[in-house]
């Protein structure tokens, strides 16, 4: 038996002044505060991009698959990418997003590969799983089609969404992904005022946040 | 049927600010308040119970409630960090459910303190005064957080003639007083203070005025020890401006 | 009483305060609190306090149920593969961190921003084994190179100069950067890169930890949040047990307010939610997950009916910002990891009266970190309970006050209270201050009340009321 742990347990209890079958009172209701209320789902779109361009992301709408690969192209060339890790999603498969970066001469790097490998990469490129408008927020879930690190490690993030995905607040995001094993809230690119107070961008995370809602169906 | 108000001076407007004292009441029976003064009083108890002794604080509550208790009307004060003690912390000294804790919450209950009293229960803020000056507020903690009077002194200093009310870029911040504080860790409240009286100059204002005797001895020492022409007034001081020395 | 600790001498302390100190600390909390004022207002007070309110009743439910959260907290985790491991005090915690780097032949460690990795000395405790532990929040990181403690919960480093970390890099890393803020945290950001991907542990702390899956909450900008808990082998997180939160629906109301609080964001770079190590499938992250669930003090607080709201505390920062006092001194004049309201809270309640007893009383009591606080910690109220454990004692410590002072106090209160002496206490002290008095001024007391003129003169006795109501009184009367 552990006994630190039966000495802690113990000392809340005593502190207390409850035992192993004191009753749980339920969560006061007063707790609860009410999801905000979405707007038109237009409005809700350009309230996240608002969000997101505050903070240094960058945004854009593609109309089909020929504007991703333009948007791509001018990404590659704009932030001068040789090497690049993305998601293995159907949906990515579907977009043949690999095939575009390559048509492009970008190098594809597997982001279960050697993670000194991976973050030699400049541009890491995922899906979003949930978009929350009201901060610019984009949630994305962990699995072995969507590894951690494509999001983490290269010097830019691309993060390409769809409509479906804007939830109006964090009560629906997690409900949706409380049961997962892992999942990240990202809002920009990472940041710190460490040093005097002056914001710098692309500390440890990604410098750079581009973020583009495709709305072909 | 005249309101009546018992007068709590408070130690430390006693011993000195009595002028603030005397002004109070001719204020208030110009107001048409019968002012009546409790002869036995001596010290709410503050400075123990904020430096820990609850059981001295108890003793001299005690005293308080026997004296004030037995009388009638409203009990008014000058100074916001006591009545605050009075309202907030008596209660707290006495078991619920004891004759003295009834005594504590009944008392507390129609104690307040100045601008809470002409304001909020004589619906007052023009008491006829003039003073042809500019002047800056500052907010006593006490009185702001543990009362809630924010605007009442404000609004009454709106309605002196002639008074032109500048704003202070610290208003609601703490002086440096702190009671013991002054005296346990100086130099922290020094430099509050001068934080407090650059404040104040930067403001433009000829007098400052406040509510609470502590912050009062507080901001004129301090103005005094840069031989500032500024004058610290307690708000009372400025409502009877007119008035001659009583 | 958990490790014995110098006691922290406040006074001493404030007079060593570093000249640049205070007006570096106004700026930065002028930021932090500008910020949020501005994200208060559009949310709308209303709002505000709604959020403020729920917080507050939440996290003291949580703090009353907590044997019941922390049960429920371990099976999840260990449901979804971690391990849990429980410290009852800062050894304890060292210890259990120190066999698991052990088993793993641990030679380099990188640690995301955790105040209870500082509070148990983590750091001290794997360096004295010869394993090498690299801070990589950037403040924290330049603290370390530097030798000291973080000055500030959440900017540690905001008092130093981009020259001096120009400087100190210059020494430290051999790396030759202009000081612009940009420059020095590439500088950072490259050195760290190499210490994330060459770790073989990471160590995090947890802002939250979630009851009903077992999840570790992280709420950082950086990015070496997640460099730690993803690109190492092993994970640790050492978490307060005070940290648990019932549920999910909980993350939302906490999230709301926490950076906003902060630092004036509406929310952090990134939150993660880590609910055991990754599935056994290609999935990148670590191996192994440690939970360390650390008392140190926090079961003992929590005795107390008066004190125990300490425990609500959500780190961020707000009540550190608005302190009048903390904008004279600064973070180190604490000297304890948490500074600020807060931390005297938490300081004098983990170390104890007799190493802390004079935190409490560097306060003015002026209430405006209860107002901010964003979970609704009566902190004054707080801070006057532990005067009196202090000088008074009560079922917790023992009074550790001089006798003297306390000899003192029930003189004074006698004086007080018996109406005859307090007038001629009165009246003497206006013959008494004669010799010294300047134009209605006592420029010069003894002590202890030399501790006032040394900053500013005293006002003269003068009371006269009594009399003056005497003789008004009288005229009345005899006007009748």
């Amino acid at each position: 038996m552990d006994s630190a742990r039966e000495e802690i347990l113990g000392k809340v209890r005593a502190s207390l002044g409850r035992g192993p079958g004191s009753p749980v009172a339920p969560v006061p209701p007063t707790t609860r505060v009410s999801p905000r209320a979405p707007a038109s789902t237009d409005a809700e779109i350009a309230l996240l991009f608002s969000e997101i361009e505050k903070l240094n992301g960058i945004t854009r709408r593609l109309a089909g698959r020929d504007d991703l690969k333009t948007a791509l192209a001018e990404l590659v060339k704009a932030e001068a990418v040789k090497k690049a890790t993305l998601w293995a999603t159907p949906e990515f498969q579907a977009l043949d997003v690999a095939g575009a970066l390559k048509a492009l001469g970008v190098e594809l790097t597997s982001p279960q590969a050697d993670q000194r490998l991976v973050a030699e990469c400049e541009l890491g490129v995922t899906g979003v799983d949930v978009a929350l408008p009201e901060t610019g927020t984009l949630l994305l879930r962990s699995s072995p089609e969507k590894p951690r690190v494509v999001s983490l490690l290269p010097r830019v993030h691309l993060a390409i969404l769809r409509r479906a995905a804007l939830r109006a607040d964090l009560h629906q995001a997690f409900s949706e992904v409380k049961q997962d094993g892992y999942c990240v809230l990202v809002t920009g690119p990472s940041r710190t005022a460490d040093i005097e107070l002056t914001l710098t961008l692309g500390v440890h995370g990604p410098k750079a946040l581009y973020a583009w809602l495709l709305d072909e169906a | 049927m005249p309101i009546k108000a018992q007068l709590f001076i408070t130690c430390l407007a006693e011993q000195f600010f009595p002028g603030v004292l005397r002004r109070m009441v001719g204020l208030l029976e110009r107001l048409g308040v019968e002012v009546a003064f409790p002869e036995e009083q001596t010290c709410c108890g503050q400075p123990f119970f904020n430096s820990g002794y609850q059981t001295q604080a108890r003793e001299l509550a005690r005293k308080w409630l026997e004296v004030f208790g037995r009388t009638d009307g409203f009990i008014v004060s000058p100074s916001g960090s006591c009545v605050d003690m009075v309202r907030h912390h008596y209660p707290h000294l006495f078991s619920p459910g004891t004759p003295e804790h009834r005594l504590a919450e009944d008392t507390a209950a129609r104690t307040f303190e100045f601008t809470q009293f002409l304001v909020q229960q004589l619906k007052v803020t023009d008491v006829g005064a003039r003073f042809p000056h500019k002047a800056t507020y500052h907010a006593s903690c006490h009185l702001l957080r543990g009362l809630g009077v924010r605007e009442e002194p404000k609004a009454l200093l709106r309605k002196v003639q002639g008074l032109e009310l500048v704003p202070l870029s610290s208003e609601e911040t703490c002086c440096g007083f702190g009671g013991t504080f002054s005296v346990i860790y100086p130099e922290v409240s020094q430099a509050m203070m001068e934080a407090k009286v650059n404040s104040i100059e930067a403001s433009g204002a000829e007098v400052v005025v406040a509510c609470d005797a502590g912050c009062l001895m507080n901001i004129a020492g301090g103005l005094r020890k840069v031989n500032s022409p500024i004058k610290a007034m307690h708000l009372i001081e400025v409502l009877t401006a007119d008035r001659g020395t009583p | 009483m958990s490790q014995a600790a110098a006691p922290i001498d406040f006074r001493t302390n404030a007079q060593h305060v570093p000249p640049k100190m205070p007006a570096a600390v106004q700026k930065a909390t002028a930021k932090f609190l500008g910020s949020r004022a501005a994200l208060v207002e559009a949310l709308g007070n209303d709002l505000w306090q709604t959020l403020r309110q729920a917080g507050h009743d939440l996290r003291l439910h949580a703090i009353t149920h907590l044997d019941h959260y922390l049960e429920q907290a371990e099976r999840a985790v260990t449901k979804v593969g971690g391990h849990v491991h429980w410290a009852r005090d800062a050894g304890e915690a060292n210890r259990i961190v120190l066999e698991i780097a052990r088993q793993h032949d641990v030679k380099k460690v990188v640690k995301s921003k955790s105040m209870a990795t500082e509070e148990i000395g983590l750091n001290h405790a794997m360096e004295a084994v010869g394993i090498q532990v690299i801070e990589t929040d950037l403040g924290e990181y330049i603290v370390q190179l530097l030798g000291v403690g973080p000055a500030h919960i959440v900017v540690p480093a905001f008092h130093l100069s981009k020259e001096e970390i120009a400087d100190l890099f210059r020494k430290k890393l051999g790396v030759d950067a202009p000081a612009e803020a940009e420059k020095l945290t590439q500088v950072a950001r490259t050195k760290l890169r190499e210490e994330f991907l060459a770790a073989d542990l990471g160590i995090s702390g947890g802002n939250f930890l979630v009851a009903e899956t077992g999840t570790i909450v992280t709420v950082t900008n950086e990015g070496n949040g997640r460099m730690c808990t993803t690109i190492p082998p092993v994970h640790v997180a050492i978490v307060g047990i005070d940290k648990v939160v019932p549920d999910w629906e909980s993350l939302t109301v906490l999230l709301k307010v926490l950076a906003r609080s902060a630092t004036g964001q509406k929310i952090t770079c990134y939150t993660q939610f880590i609910s055991g190590p990754p599935g056994a499938e290609a999935e990148t992250g670590p191996k192994e997950l440690h939970l360390i669930l650390l008392d140190n003090g926090r079961s003992r607080i929590l005795k107390s009916p008066e004190c125990r709201e300490t425990l609500l505390c959500i780190r961020c920062g707000a009540c550190l910002n608005i302190c009048p006092v903390f904008n004279s001194v600064g973070g180190y004049t604490y000297g304890y990891p948490i500074s600020g309201p807060t931390g005297m809270m938490f300081a004098s309640q983990i170390l104890g009266a007799k190493a802390a007893g004079g935190l409490p009383f560097a306060s003015t009591l002026c209430g405006a970190c209860n107002d901010i606080c964003p979970v609704k910690i009566p902190i004054t109220e707080i801070l006057l309970h532990l005067r009196h454990r202090v000088v008074e004692g009560d079922e917790q410590e023992k009074a550790v006050a001089p006798y003297a002072l306390r000899m003192g106090a029930q003189a004074g209160s006698l004086a007080l209270r018996t109406p005859w002496l307090y007038r001629l206490g009165s009246t003497m002290l206006k013959w008494l201050q004669t010799p010294l008095k300047r134009d209605g001024w006592l420029p010069r007391l003894p002590p202890p009340l030399n501790r006032w003129t040394m900053a500013r003169p005293f006002p003269a006795f003068a009371s006269d009321f009594r009399t003056w109501w005497r003789t008004r009184s009288r005229e009345a009367k005899g006007r009748q």
